[in-house]
């Protein structure tokens, strides 16, 4: 592991007669663009590594004979750039012309009409007649599920498989070769694809389309409203594409999500999980009479962590005013966590973020099925993997498939040994540091043997695990939901902590659910309901829902206003999208006393100590800048806390034999709301291995009915060829209201019944 | 023609005729007389032959100049911009449009709104298209950017209704399945040039 050694230098290039300031290391074009100079480009995506497959982008540098990319070719320190000339623009024309050849004439109908990049170019470069031919060629439409494939609209940017490999990581798109009959093909339709939309977002023409959304609005139709997502806490920017539903119903529809795909991502989640408006509410001022009372009996108000860092803070303002107990299942176990971890750390945050992340040439995850957890984390680290090549180390009781890929080092432990695991991690990554006595003693007195053979976690492992890091810069340690509701969270906290502030490596403490986050940081939290209690999106005895069926209605969360506190340690604004008629939390509170005109005046008063500022809603920034910077919302600060290192002993790790479940929600599912729209919704079933049924004695298709921590399952179970081992995943999606209320280690030991069919 | 004669406004060098006035008489019988011979001169029975020539001509000539509106129309411009019609192709009976969005977007009064789908041939379909014609100016930009000539300004100009909403249905614009051969192309703005063949290049087929 050495220091870090990024020695950035200056140099200055001329392009146009501009004398540009760039550092060593940029390409022309990026220099280019990053000082306005306008280079056109077909296959161009900032986001990936250089295609070059255009070849649009050439421009002619003093001194050097022929063309040269601008997309791929480093600026050396005085090179004078000309961006065009007439040899330059017959070439470039010459392409547009070759791109034209055959590309059907049929944008009245395309959906990329409007925002095609080959419409806007061809204009731009004048094509209105087809000089060169070509046999055309019978290219059926193939419908890939979310996605519907048009090879006859394809020009071959290749830019849908350079995310799929480089950003998603499922190398589900490839190239097949061959001339003009060159296509992308789908090499495993429908099985193994997470159906992302990525492919389809960066399609610069009507190639790749939603399928569902074909054909039901022109692009210029459709208002954009700018949004952060709101399934998990990436809390990725995106737009609600918005219209009246149709001529005779004037209600505003989400017809898609897009978002800034030069510079961000998103998942299947954000991209296809939009329609989860509570729609057709409309005020009932006896309902409204009916929550007041409630509330002021209240004793307990129980929420889901799946709301705004605004709601969060009046139900705070609330507590402070009543006395009301507040309960956050989610966030409550996060926040311990957090709290513990800060003990070691001294600071009120973990230090990483996505962007450090996806630069780390060593990443070790922990405790977190992050393809499902959290697909933002999968996509950093991607790209990690395919750019800077870094070592990427998965420890985890179960094997993901999905992963392998990009995985150099699978560790497997036991079920309820994270502990152990922390300890042995701390051990390896700290090994020859300087460290202050009481750790260094701490970790040498470790039973290594014992650990290791109870987390069964080997040395040898763990010495791979060294060595693959050895002479590398940039670490990133990410770990996941497994560990904030083990029974040794708060030890297995400040273990990491002490892993953060002595070794190079970067943490990430991934939150559990959206906002998870910014409640820990808001809300005073309590571990017991007590009473009379509200749930808001979650179980109580009068229920405050966003999801309808509750007995006051919310809006969801494309319904109001208001800033998530994201992964990145980042307030993030969102708008609203859908029209909602009903009382919103603000009105409750107004009647209760407490006095603001909108939620977003609570935006000002987030608190300062935990890192928030002053800023008023409607001054949040909401752009990327023209080199990639986000300018989003703003990050917190990294507040200062006392430190205290006090590391608990660990004695046995416990054991999980027999039927193991994981709770986990798998396939671009997070949450009720997820579940809830129209593409996403699909039913939950129990999914283990062979291995498992074997165990379990079950079949394939078996209903199966048990119960973990209070709550009772019935599902199906099948067996899922792809999984190993002795540990089935329940998923909880579809369990509505109780499905925000689950607070238990991931892993529980449970008893399964076959139900009579 | 120039326009010096226009701007000539010297009006005194022009002749005038004079019209023969009588003096106008001042006694009781003076006014009698002159009733009588105006009542009584030959003039009148002049005009009453030329009413009832042109009577008999109308009735039983046929040389009626009146228009029996409503139930007879005069023929109108084609570039008159009346309630607008859809067109059929005259192959298949298929609705022209192809919903492409253009007219609703070119639409500077925002009257025009269109549903579409992908349907089961893989086309996309018009569902539903109206024009809120309380809004619409007859400004005539959505036949003149209609890349199908699928929207075009027809000849009905009364728009009187009891429902505004008799108008603006797609399939009351649409020109009726079994009327498919009284169609008639448009030629107002819009609609394809007298030379628009001269101006077709072919695409190069080399192979």
């Amino acid at each position: 592991m050495t220091a870090r050694n990024n020695k950035t230098k200056t140099i200055t290039v001329t392009i146009d007669g501009k004398r540009c300031e760039a550092q060593f290391g940029q390409t022309i074009l990026d220099i280019a663009r990053a000082n306005s100079i306008y280079i056109p480009t077909m296959c161009y995506l900032t986001k990936v590594e250089p295609i070059a497959s255009c070849r649009m982008c050439v421009v002619a540098v003093e001194g050097v004979e022929g063309m040269i990319l601008s997309c791929q070719e480093k600026a050396t320190d005085g090179a004078v750039i000309t961006t065009t000339n007439d040899e330059i623009h017959e070439q470039r024309e010459n392409i547009m012309k070759l791109y034209d050849v055959n590309h059907p004439l049929e944008c009245g109908v395309c959906d990329k009409s409007g925002e095609c990049d080959l419409q806007n170019k061809t204009m731009e470069f004048g094509i209105n007649q087809q000089d060169f031919t070509a046999r055309d060629q019978h290219r059926p439409v193939q419908d890939w599920g979310f996605i519907s494939y048009d090879p006859a609209l394809c020009i071959m940017c290749e830019k849908c498989v350079h995310v799929c490999n480089e950003i998603v990581g499922d190398n589900v798109l490839a190239i097949s070769v061959g001339g003009y009959n060159s296509t992308i093909i789908n090499t495993k339709q429908g099985q193994e694809c997470s159906n992302c939309g990525e492919c389809m977002s960066v399609c610069p023409v009507g190639a790749l389309v939603s399928t569902d959304f074909k054909y039901s609005a022109n692009a210029w139709e459709l208002e954009k409203i700018p949004a952060s997502c709101s399934h998990c806490s990436a809390a990725c920017q995106m737009s609600y594409e918005v219209k009246p539903e149709s001529i005779a119903n004037h209600d505003t529809k989400i017809y898609r999500v897009t978002n800034n795909y030069e510079f961000s991502s998103l998942c299947g989640a954000g991209r296809f999980g939009y329609d989860f408006g509570n729609r057709g509410v409309e005020k009932d001022i006896e309902k409204f009479e009916e929550t007041l009372n409630a509330f002021r009996k209240s004793e307990t108000i129980s929420f889901s962590a799946n709301i705004t860092n605004e709601e969060a803070l009046i139900f705070q303002k609330f507590r402070e005013r009543s006395g009301v107990k507040l309960i956050c299942s989610e966030a409550r176990a996060y926040q311990k966590f957090m709290n513990a971890l800060a003990t070691t750390t001294g600071h009120s945050l973990y230090s990483g973020d996505l962007k450090k992340l996806s630069h780390s040439k060593g990443i070790i995850v922990l405790g977190s099925r992050v393809n499902d957890d959290a697909p933002m984390v999968k996509y950093h680290i991607t790209m990690a993997s395919k750019r800077k090549r870094a070592k990427i180390t998965y420890m985890h009781p179960i094997e993901d498939p999905s992963i392998s890929n990009i995985i150099t080092q699978f560790m497997k432990y036991e079920v309820g040994s994270e502990e152990g695991v922390v300890a042995l991690l701390a051990k390896t990554l700290l090994d020859g540091r300087e460290l202050p006595v009481k750790i260094s003693k701490y970790l040498s007195d470790l039973d290594v043997g014992n650990l290791s053979a109870e987390s069964n976690i080997g040395e040898e492992e763990l010495e791979q695990l060294a060595k693959g890091l050895l002479k590398k810069s940039d670490f990133t340690l990410v770990v996941g939901a497994d560990l904030y509701e083990h029974p040794k969270a708060e030890n297995i906290a400040r273990l990491l902590g002490v892993i953060e502030t002595h070794s190079d490596f970067e943490l990430i403490v991934v939150p559990p659910a959206t906002n998870a986050l910014g409640v820990s940081l808001i809300c005073e939290l309590d571990d017991e309901a007590l009473g009379y209690t509200i749930g808001y999106n979650t179980k109580g005895d009068y229920i405050l829902s966003s999801m309808g069926g509750g007995d006051m209605d919310m809006p969801a969360l494309n319904q109001q206003e208001g800033s998530f506190t994201s992964i990145d340690k980042r307030l993030v604004p969102t708008h609203v999208a859908l029209p909602y008629g009903g009382y919103v939390l603000n009105d409750i509170m107004n009647s209760l006393g407490l006095k603001k005109k909108y939620t977003i005046s609570y935006t000002k008063q987030l608190p300062i100590a935990k890192g928030y500022s002053q800023i008023e809603f409607d001054s949040l920034p909401d752009y990327f800048d023209i080199d990639g910077s986000e300018h989003r919302g703003y990050l917190l600060e990294n507040e200062k806390v006392p430190k205290r290192v006090e590391l608990a002993d660990i004695s046995d790790l416990p054991t999980y034999d027999g039927v193991v479940i994981y709770r986990c929600d798998t396939g671009s599912q997070f949450s009720p709301f997820t579940n809830m729209t129209e593409q996403l919704n699909r039913e939950a079933s129990l999914r283990g291995s062979s291995q498992f049924a074997t165990v379990a004695k079950l079949d394939d298709g078996d209903r199966v009915i048990f119960e973990i921590d209070g709550t009772e399952y019935q599902r199906v179970f099948k067996i899922d060829t792809s999984m190993k081992g002795t540990v089935a995943i329940n998923p909880t999606y579809d369990m509505g209201l109780s499905s925000t209320s689950v607070s238990y280690y991931r892993f529980s030991k449970s008893k399964l019944e076959k139900m009579d069919s | 023609m120039s326009l010096e004669q226009f701007k000539n406004r010297s009006v005194g060098t022009q002749t005038y005729k004079m019209v023969d006035y009588e003096p106008t008489p001042d006694t009781g019988m003076g006014r009698f007389q002159r009733v009588v011979s105006r009542t009584f001169r030959g003039e009148l029975f002049v005009g009453l032959y030329v009413t009832m020539r042109e009577m008999i001509n109308a009735l039983f000539g046929g040389g009626m100049h009146t228009t029996k509106y409503p139930f007879e129309k005069l023929p109108i411009s084609p570039r008159y911009r009346a309630i607008h019609d859809m067109l059929r192709l005259l192959e298949s009976g298929h609705y022209r449009c192809i919903g492409c969005g253009l007219c609703e977007k070119i639409c500077i009064s925002d009257c025009i709104k269109m549903d579409t789908r992908y349907d089961e041939n893989q086309r996309k379909e018009v569902t539903e298209y109206t024009i809120n014609f309380g809004r619409c100016i007859f400004c005539g930009y959505c036949a003149e950017v209609c890349p199908e000539l699928a929207i075009v300004h027809g000849q009905r100009y009364e728009t009187a209704s009891e429902q505004r909403a008799s108008f603006s249905i797609f399939d009351d614009m649409l020109t009726p399945k079994d009327a498919l051969g009284q169609q008639q192309e448009f030629d107002g703005f819009g609609a394809v040039s007298p030379n628009a063949d001269d101006n077709i290049k072919k695409t190069p087929l080399a192979y």
